[in-house]
């Protein structure tokens, strides 16, 4: 079918769009679908359209509608969708620039999202399979789903956030201040070493004490960038930082998984 | 193949927390030969497969390991106090199969696929420890990357990647729900 409509949305002999509304008799609220490729996939099929020749006015226009029921208004997702109908609108305007030659068909304005659909369809297929795999699974059960006997645990520490870090770093930092920090001592420390004398240690020791790590550090700057090799660490799920109790040092040590990986490598 | 060799490998699928593959059971049964240790394990297999067993061998996560049969799920999870175990949303699964069939990949390249912001979905996937982070790429901002995790392959009862569904298998979904329309 090819667009040439006057205006973007009226320009097509498509029958006439489902008007929002109840009186379409097929109420699907927005939040059903999984996001806007979901939602453009069901208009599709829906109205039984070849995903590799979408008519593109007729289906902007059905997606339109469907934004306009929603009932309340998420920031996020809005934008997902929104930005989808920008893309329809925009592959529209595309095609309706007059051009001396017809276009081949990889230069097919189209082209960028029916592959973007087909990608996905194959996706949602996938899913369907993996979820009939995880229904069976899911009635399973395996050894290590037995939840651990009580009482072998040592106290149940806190896991810490950054802040919390954050919290003991500065502490440190007050117990250095007597340190004269306008000489400036010659000693560079990369960061890449520093990680990598961190995990050494991590491995060697198991357990690394927070304070006492930093204490041992000769200068400032090495201990700073140490503090950042910690939080690296941390956000990357790699280490995992426990205080005990409140205001005590914080002791650092791998996670379990990772050490597995890291021994791994 | 004798009875001892597969009461033997019986244990030692029994005592592992995690699959036993067939090169851990060669390493352990010194000298038994390959195929000895696999018709043990077909065996084995057979067996408690039976009506009038409560457990089962399969395999997964390239190895062998017992668990209990689906039908026996209401008693074990009232004895184990679990109410019921949630399966995954449909956000977290479908970032799952991204990641499963992409991977390594990195949080935009999941995203573009989608269309949707992946943040939360990928969070609860590393909690439940289906995904695992394995490094950042050379690319601006140096993004994470991930990549499933062993977990994985027992969650859904995959041997290997390779068990995942096929291009084929996937393209006779499609076949079927265009069919249903049609």
């Amino acid at each position: 079918m090819t667009e040439t409509g006057p205006d973007i949305l009226t320009g097509e002999d498509a029958p006439v769009p489902p008007a929002p509304g109840p009186a379409d008799g097929y109420q699907v609220r927005l939040d059903v679908f999984e996001g806007p490729l979901d939602l453009l996939l069901f208009l599709i099929r829906k109205k039984k359209i070849d995903i590799h020749d979408i008519p593109i006015a007729a289906i902007t226009r059905d997606y339109l509608g469907y934004l306009e029921r929603k009932t309340e208004i998420n920031l996020d997702r809005e934008a997902e969708f929104v930005f989808i109908a920008a893309l329809l609108i925009y592959i529209k305007s595309q095609m309706l620039l007059p051009r001396e030659t017809d276009l081949a068909e990889s230069e097919d304005p189209r082209r960028v999202l029916v592959d973007r659909l087909v990608e996905y369809e194959k996706v949602r297929a996938a899913c369907s399979l993996l979820r009939e795999r995880e229904d069976v699974q899911i009635l399973q059960w395996k050894r290590d789903f037995i939840p651990p006997l009580h009482g072998e645990s040592e106290l149940e520490p806190v896991e810490l956030s950054l802040f919390d870090l954050a919290e003991s770093f500065f502490l440190m930092m007050n117990r250095r201040a007597a340190d004269d920090t306008r000489i400036i001592r010659g000693r560079d420390v990369s960061y890449e070493v520093k990680m990598k004398e961190l995990v050494t240690l991590l491995h060697e020791r198991s357990v690394i004490d927070f304070l006492e790590y930093f204490e041992a550090h000769a200068s400032l700057e090495e201990a700073l960038i140490a503090f950042f090799c910690i939080l690296e660490l941390v956000k990357s799920r790699v280490a995992v930082a426990v205080q005990d109790e409140l205001f005590q040092t914080i002791r650092v040590w791998l996670r379990k998984d990772a050490r597995r990986t890291a021994a791994h490598d | 193949m004798t009875d001892d060799l597969k009461a033997l490998v019986e244990s030692l699928i029994f005592v592992s927390q995690e699959p036993v593959s067939l090169d851990r059971l060669q390493a352990v049964l010194e000298g038994v030969p390959e195929a000895d240790i696999q018709a043990a394990v077909d065996a084995l297999a057979t067996d408690t497969a039976a009506n009038g067993r409560g457990i089962h061998i399969v395999r997964a996560g390239g190895g062998w390991l017992f668990t209990t049969k689906p039908g026996h799920d209401r008693e074990v999870r009232r004895l184990l106090q679990i109410e019921r175990k949630n399966r995954l949303s449909s956000a977290g699964l479908e970032t799952l199969a991204v990641i499963a069939y992409r991977q390594p990949i990195t949080q935009s390249e999941i995203s573009a696929i989608r269309g949707v912001d992946a943040t939360g979905a990928l969070k609860t996937l590393l909690d439940k420890k289906l995904i695992k982070i394995v490094g950042r790429k050379k690319a601006p901002g140096n993004p994470l990357v991930y990549r499933t995790s062993e977990e994985f392959l027992l969650y859904l009862g995959l041997d290997s990647l390779e068990g995942l569904p096929s291009e084929a298998e996937i393209a006779k979904i499609l076949e079927e729900e265009k069919a249903v329309e049609g």
